[in-house]
């Protein structure tokens, strides 16, 4: 179970608050989205998760299967099952994705990685995403195109098998037809493992389409300002956030 | 099939001289030294790539000029160093192409990563003679990005763990196969 109490996040260095007094409770199981206008502090809240360097927590607490994740560093937190697909997957020349994928494996597990395991998952996986295979030799995302980034995230989701997953913007940069693989895969992996939970940020309901949420908040100037079902975020994409008020309308 | 040459100094300054005639690819791997390489292109349409791998840990020196000597000659230098304590470590280097020359290519990315606190350099010269030359430099000092240590951690991988996949990646430049051909040298990242 996620639970995050009483959030206030600025950014380092700065005064300049951007969530206040956050308080959201994800149980396991559940599919939760955020929705906000521009500016709102979605991406910071998925950042402020995983630990991000840039944003420091001055108030409140991030707990995660009863442990306080809010003060671990980033690898630790990845290590206890918390998975961020990035909206922009960092590009890192030198770095294999095999090479990559094999030692967050055996990071987070404690255990060398067999390599005949190996080869057979990243079989599986890159056909089922239909990616070339020929992309595990490669540098992490260098030369990649906005979708393979993203079912490369995706991969490393698959591959990693995580417990929390956030998805940041996961429909930026992927076409109609990417867009659906990545949603079967990922429908696919919470199938398989019912106690996953999931954090989806997003501007549209299109990814919501695919990845039905039980609940969809929508945040602004840093907190929540209404929860409700998928037919919140239909309405939202109607009206826009105006119909919420100026509090959810920056 | 271009020539393959490798080079590794292994605490020892070292002087080169290479008439690169044909298409040539040459690996030069360091290790606490100062280097002094020169190459000439001395035959038409010829290709040469330089990959440069070096670990620092005294005051040193890294000089390379190519001469572009002919007519559509083509270099891609990359020159990559690891700079492990507080002491100096420049690099000159320079790409030359001659005013009879013409359409040639005349490249080269150079970056310093510091360790900790040393001073390092990067000159990075063109020295062009000629309208019709493409050419590009690159030079960057500093350490691993923020955000490239953040990717790699949220995949779980700690941070010293992260930073020795990324300095050899770095250092062996993408060449697994020709660096694996000097042990001391791969040890020796290990042991940065």
């Amino acid at each position: 179970m996620m639970e995050i109490n009483n959030l206030d996040v600025k950014i380092k260095d700065s005064e300049k608050m951007i969530l206040n007094n956050f308080s959201l409770k994800i149980n396991d199981g559940e599919v939760h989205a955020i929705m906000g206008p521009n500016g709102a502090g979605k991406s910071t809240l998925s950042k402020t998760i995983m630990g991000h360097y840039k944003y420091e927590i001055c108030n409140g607490n991030i707990i995660f299967d009863g442990n306080d994740v809010s003060k671990l560093d980033v690898s630790e937190r990845a290590k206890n099952g918390i998975f961020l697909c990035m909206q922009d997957p960092t590009v890192i020349e030198g770095v294999s994705n095999s090479e990559f994928l094999r030692t967050a494996r055996a990071e987070c597990s404690g255990e060398k990685v067999n390599l005949y395991s190996f080869i057979k998952d990243m079989e599986t996986f890159t056909k089922r995403l239909s990616l070339d295979n020929n992309m595990l030799h490669r540098s992490l995302n260098f030369g990649f195109s906005g979708g393979e980034k993203k079912k490369n995230e995706i991969l490393q989701m698959l591959f990693l098998k995580p417990k929390f997953i956030i998805l940041d913007e996961l429909d930026s940069g992927l076409d109609v037809d990417s867009l659906k693989i990545v949603c079967e895969n990922i429908n696919e992996y919470l199938k398989e493992n019912p106690n996953v939970s999931v954090l989806i940020i997003t501007h549209y309901t299109r990814v919501l389409e695919y990845i039905r949420p039980d609940y969809v908040h929508v945040l602004s100037n840093g907190k929540i300002q209404k929860t409700g079902g998928y037919d919140l975020a239909l309405k939202i994409e109607k009206s826009g956030y105006s119909m919420l008020g100026n509090d959810a309308n920056e | 099939m271009s020539k393959i040459l490798y080079a590794f100094d292994d605490n020892k300054n070292t002087n080169y001289k290479y008439n690169i005639s044909e298409d040539t690819i040459i690996y030069h791997f360091s290790i606490n030294a100062s280097s002094n390489v020169e190459i000439n292109l001395i035959k038409s349409g010829i290709t040469l790539y330089y990959y440069y791998g070096n670990i620092n840990y005294d005051n040193n020196t890294f000089k390379i000029k190519v001469n572009h000597l002919k007519n559509n000659t083509h270099s891609e230098l990359f020159n990559h160093g690891v700079n492990v304590f507080n002491n100096s470590l420049n690099y000159y280097v320079d790409g030359v192409v001659l005013k009879e020359c013409s359409k040639c290519i005349c490249n080269q990315e150079n970056q310093i990563i510091n360790i900790r606190n040393g001073k390092s350099t990067i000159c990075p010269n063109l020295l062009i003679d000629n309208f019709d030359v493409d050419s590009n430099h690159s030079a960057y000092i500093g350490s691993f990005r923020d955000d490239i240590l953040f990717y790699m951690m949220s995949r779980g991988i700690s941070r010293q763990v992260a930073i020795r996949l990324l300095l050899y990646g770095f250092l062996v430049n993408g060449n697994d196969d020709n660096a694996s051909k000097f042990d001391k040298f791969i040890n020796e990242i290990n042991n940065i």
